[in-house]
């Protein structure tokens, strides 16, 4: 039997009765939304790549594109377990069906609950540096910055971080779809203004914008670019150097930004075949890509009007803090672009209007960790308290479990020195979480052959190989690429023995959690067995 | 009491919306002995959506497309092969030539006559085999269709020596008594079985007024979820019937009457279905309710494993995904 790509649409080659489920395709365009939001090139983009410094040999935007064009492997990837076992519960679900249940449990646990408390607090530095520094800062509230730049400004905006993201989610789902389109649509705005802005501007308007507004809005000496450049300055490579290996070592850096095209992966529809799959790549990996190259020439604006030495100069001086630097604030181009405004209220805009690249996003720290323990507690793991809702549908008790470390693990981020350490895992774990739904990938056709065969990927090969063992093993080379630098090299900050013994300590819990649930399921004669072992067909 | 090995009264598993998926109504055939459960119960929409073509090319070739797939096919073990494959997704196969193919694209009302044979006849085989698989077996199955099931199925339920027909009445579980429908409230969809909420009201009522068991010992089986439960959240449509960015904004769409009910009766668990993407658990008062979901289009077979002990209310209850 010989099977090729049929042109026609599913419903032309088969006969579809009225029946209760039968949808018509999804947008392309609002999965790219969602895609390209989790991928936040201002607030995960903009932040990471003010780190780029410590590696001042690679090239940051090679590093970028590479890893970019690369992931897409992760796009395929994900596309393909989603065309598969399309249903609610993401990698958890795809492990525990494919490599067992306790396995998808400690991935998920750690990966997409414990994990997310640590984000909180780096969530809140975003939003310091990002939205209340600046915002305040053109309004003149020194004391306001002064002491959001302290751990007790810190707490308080890890808490600010954690209430809205509760908020957004009690809100539903169908308004905080609503709110992340408004918050997209008026993001890709700013964002224009400030391509047209570095566009039409030279370096030398941008030294005396800086220099005036600078002294201005954040209190500076005069001159500050120049006192910046001989302060910070530092020999770094130009942005599209080609040393290959120091812009490899930026690659593991890069994925603090780049590794969530797939963050809200399940969608819905029965009936539909191949299109439905290549619909997701083009969602997640169009979005890696537009975003990948619209991160690429920002960069190249920000050489060309800010003047690449200076952007490096600024970072540098900020996260090493260097004495005698002009300014303390964090270079946010998104406010170096609106000194181009002379007035403090279009500044005000522009800055406010950016700030909705993360007021749209704030919700996910906590979005998909609730549907990680729903789904855990629907499968007995988690208690069934867990999963509940009020009336008005709110998950409260997931929320809880969610927001509730959040607060002492941000206490501790905010006033202790070596915590943060622990929190530069966060990446990490998570990508340990996306290795093990990359194996059961590339395991699939073998380890459940009968959902791979009637799945609409399984006519994709390359050179014999299905594409989803071809495509999630090359993304696995890729992780286990990153974590080996992660937990070699000392740039990235995390390979010490109390971040090991810390993360350790969060994969214990999990298995602690998992093997308790096992018992207590097992005494009550309701075996967790029973949740993925598979019925005989014949 | 919670670490305590108590013997159920009585272990059921329930399943629902297999929607023509041949390898979910066999794995459904072999859950009873699987799971060690007492009753089975199959809670509605067990007929499938599509038809597919297997066009005649002469000479013993055959052509057809399945998931946007086309597929080429000499000699008749890969015909059987492929409607195989077919039937495993859930949709009826069927050999056709290029003139009749055109015939049915312009005639709808012999495209639903042909419809309706697949479908009937695939029950009538299902019923056969459940007749045989369950022959050996004391396990008690049950069956009520869904909003999705042509009224002709019952009459082929009722035929069958192995499978109850539950729909719109009160069945014997052991010491517990079941009340089923598979009426659900309006759909966009214009289904067989779906009425305004104040005439599924009605028939709740009808059938909830037959138990005579305490409420503890009591289970309905309605196909449409409550609504508000979460067991209910549906993707909001368009109004072209796409899902609303991109599937990501859910609605509620269960039914108040279903609600209603159990708050009043408070069962002691509720079973449903209809919407695949709510699956879970959840309390109403004392009331277990429960959504598996389906995934039937993927072969897995979604269903609840629940120990009825006749407690103030349901402890012991597992999702399965098999």
């Amino acid at each position: 039997m010989a099977a090729t790509a049929a042109s026609n649409t599913p419903q032309e080659n088969l006969f579809v009765r009225k029946a209760t489920g039968l949808l018509r395709g999804w947008s392309v365009r609002d999965a790219f939304i969602y895609a390209a939001f989790s991928i936040n090139l201002i607030t995960l983009g903009l932040y990471i790549f003010s780190f780029a410094p410590f590696i001042p040999d690679g090239s940051l935007i090679w590093a970028i594109v590479l890893s970019g064009v690369y992931l897409v492997f992760q796009a395929i990837t994900y596309a393909s377990l989603i065309a598969a076992m399309p249903r609610a519960g993401g990698d958890y679900v795809w492990v525990s069906r494919v490599l067992g249940g306790g396995l998808g449990f400690v991935l998920a646990c750690t990966g997409w609950w414990f994990i997310l408390w640590h984000w909180v607090p780096i969530y809140a530095n975003i939003l310091n540096i990002e939205v209340v520094a600046p915002l305040a800062a053109i309004l003149g509230l020194d004391s306001v910055v002064t002491f959001f730049s302290e751990p007790a400004g810190i707490f308080t905006a890890s808490m600010i971080v954690a209430v809205l993201a509760s908020i957004l989610i009690s809100l539903g789902m169908r308004t905080y779809a609503r709110i992340q389109q408004i918050c997209f649509y008026g993001g890709v705005v700013g964002l224009a203004v400030v391509f047209v802005l570095l566009l039409v501007n030279s370096n030398s308007d941008f030294i005396s914008s800086f220099n005036a507004e600078a002294q201005e809005v954040l209190g500076a000496p005069g001159n500050a670019y120049q006192k910046t450049l001989e302060v910070g300055g530092l020999e770094a490579a130009g942005p599209t150097s080609l040393a290959i290996a120091p812009t490899l070592l930026l690659i593991p850096m890069i994925v603090f930004f780049n590794l969530w095209s797939n963050w809200g992966a399940t969608l819905y529809g029965e009936v539909r075949g191949a299109s439905d799959f290549r619909k997701n790549i083009y969602a997640m990996g169009g979005a890696l890509i537009a975003t990948t190259l619209v991160g690429a020439a920002l960069l190249a604006l920000i050489s060309k009007t800010i003047g690449w030495d200076f952007y490096y100069a600024a970072n540098n001086a900020y996260w090493s803090g260097l004495e005698g630097a002009p300014v303390s604030a964090w270079p946010y181009p998104g406010l170096l672009a609106a000194f181009f405004f002379d007035s403090p209220i279009l500044q005000f805009i522009l800055v406010a209007i950016l700030s909705l690249w993360f007021f749209g996003w704030v919700g996910s720290v906590f979005l998909s960790s609730t549907r990680v323990v729903f789904a855990t507690a629907f499968d007995r793991v988690l208690p069934e308290w867990a999963a509940r809702t009020n009336k008005n549908g709110v998950p409260y008790a997931a929320l809880a479990l969610m927001l509730l470390p959040s607060i002492p693990i941000s206490y501790l981020y905010a006033y202790t020195d070596d915590f943060v350490t622990y929190t530069l895992d966060a990446t990490l774990v998570i990508a340990i979480t996306f290795l093990g739904s990359a194996i059961a990938a590339a395991v699939l056709p073998w380890r459940r052959p009968e959902i791979y065969s009637a799945s609409p990927i399984a006519r994709y090969k390359i050179l014999g190989i299905p594409l989803i063992t071809a495509s999630s093993v090359l993304f696995s080379v890729f992780l286990i690429f990153c974590l080996y630098k992660w937990a070699t090299d000392d740039v990235y900050g995390v390979n010490n023995p109390q971040s090991a013994l810390y993360m350790t300590i969060l994969y214990v819990v999990a298995i602690v959690i998992y093997v308790v649930a096992r018992l207590v399921r097992r005494a009550q004669g309701m075996d967790l067995k029973m949740v993925h072992g598979e019925i005989p067909a014949e | 009491m919670i670490f305590s090995k108590k013997a159920p009264s009585k272990r059921i598993f329930f399943a629902t919306d297999i929607h023509g998926s041949e390898t979910c109504w066999r794995k459904f055939l072999n859950a009873g002995k699987h799971y060690e459960a007492d009753v089975m119960i199959l809670g509605g929409d067990m007929t499938g959506k599509a038809l597919v073509p297997i066009v005649s090319d002469g000479d013993d070739r055959w052509h057809a497309s399945l998931l946007e797939v086309g597929h080429q096919m000499t000699g008749e073990d890969e015909v059987v092969q492929f409607e195989d494959s077919v039937r495993r997704r859930g949709y009826y196969p069927f050999r056709t030539d290029g003139d009749e193919l055109q015939e049915l694209e312009r005639d709808e009302r012999r495209r639903n006559e042909l419809f309706h044979k697949c479908m009937l006849d695939t029950v009538e085989r299902w019923m056969r085999m459940a007749d045989e698989r369950l022959a050996e077996t004391s396990i008690g199955c049950f069956v009520c269709p869904g909003n999705d099931d042509q009224f002709e199925v019952d009459d082929i339920i009722i035929q069958a020596k192995r499978v109850e027909l539950a729909e719109g009445r009160v069945v014997e579980l052991g010491d517990f008594q079941m009340a089923s429908t598979g009426w659900a409230n309006r759909t966009p969809w214009d289904t067989y079985r779906e009425e305004d909420e104040p005439q599924l009201a009605e028939r709740i009522n009808r059938v909830v007024s037959e138990i005579t068991a305490p409420p503890e010992r009591t289970v309905y089986s309605f196909h449409c979820p409550p609504y508000g439960s979460g067991l209910d959240e549906a993707p909001e449509l368009t109004s072209d019937m796409r899902p609303k960015y991109a599937g990501r904004s859910s609605v509620p769409c269960g039914s108040t009457a279903v609600r209603e009910a159990i708050e009043e009766g408070q069962p002691a668990l509720s079973l449903h279905g209809h919407i695949h993407e709510g699956k879970g658990s959840t309390r109403i008062g004392r009331t277990l309710s429960i959504n598996p979901g389906s995934s039937y289009e993927q072969g897995e077979l979604l269903g609840a494993v629940v120990n009825l002990d006749g407690g103030k209310s349901v402890k012991r209850f597992v999702l399965t995904s098999g």
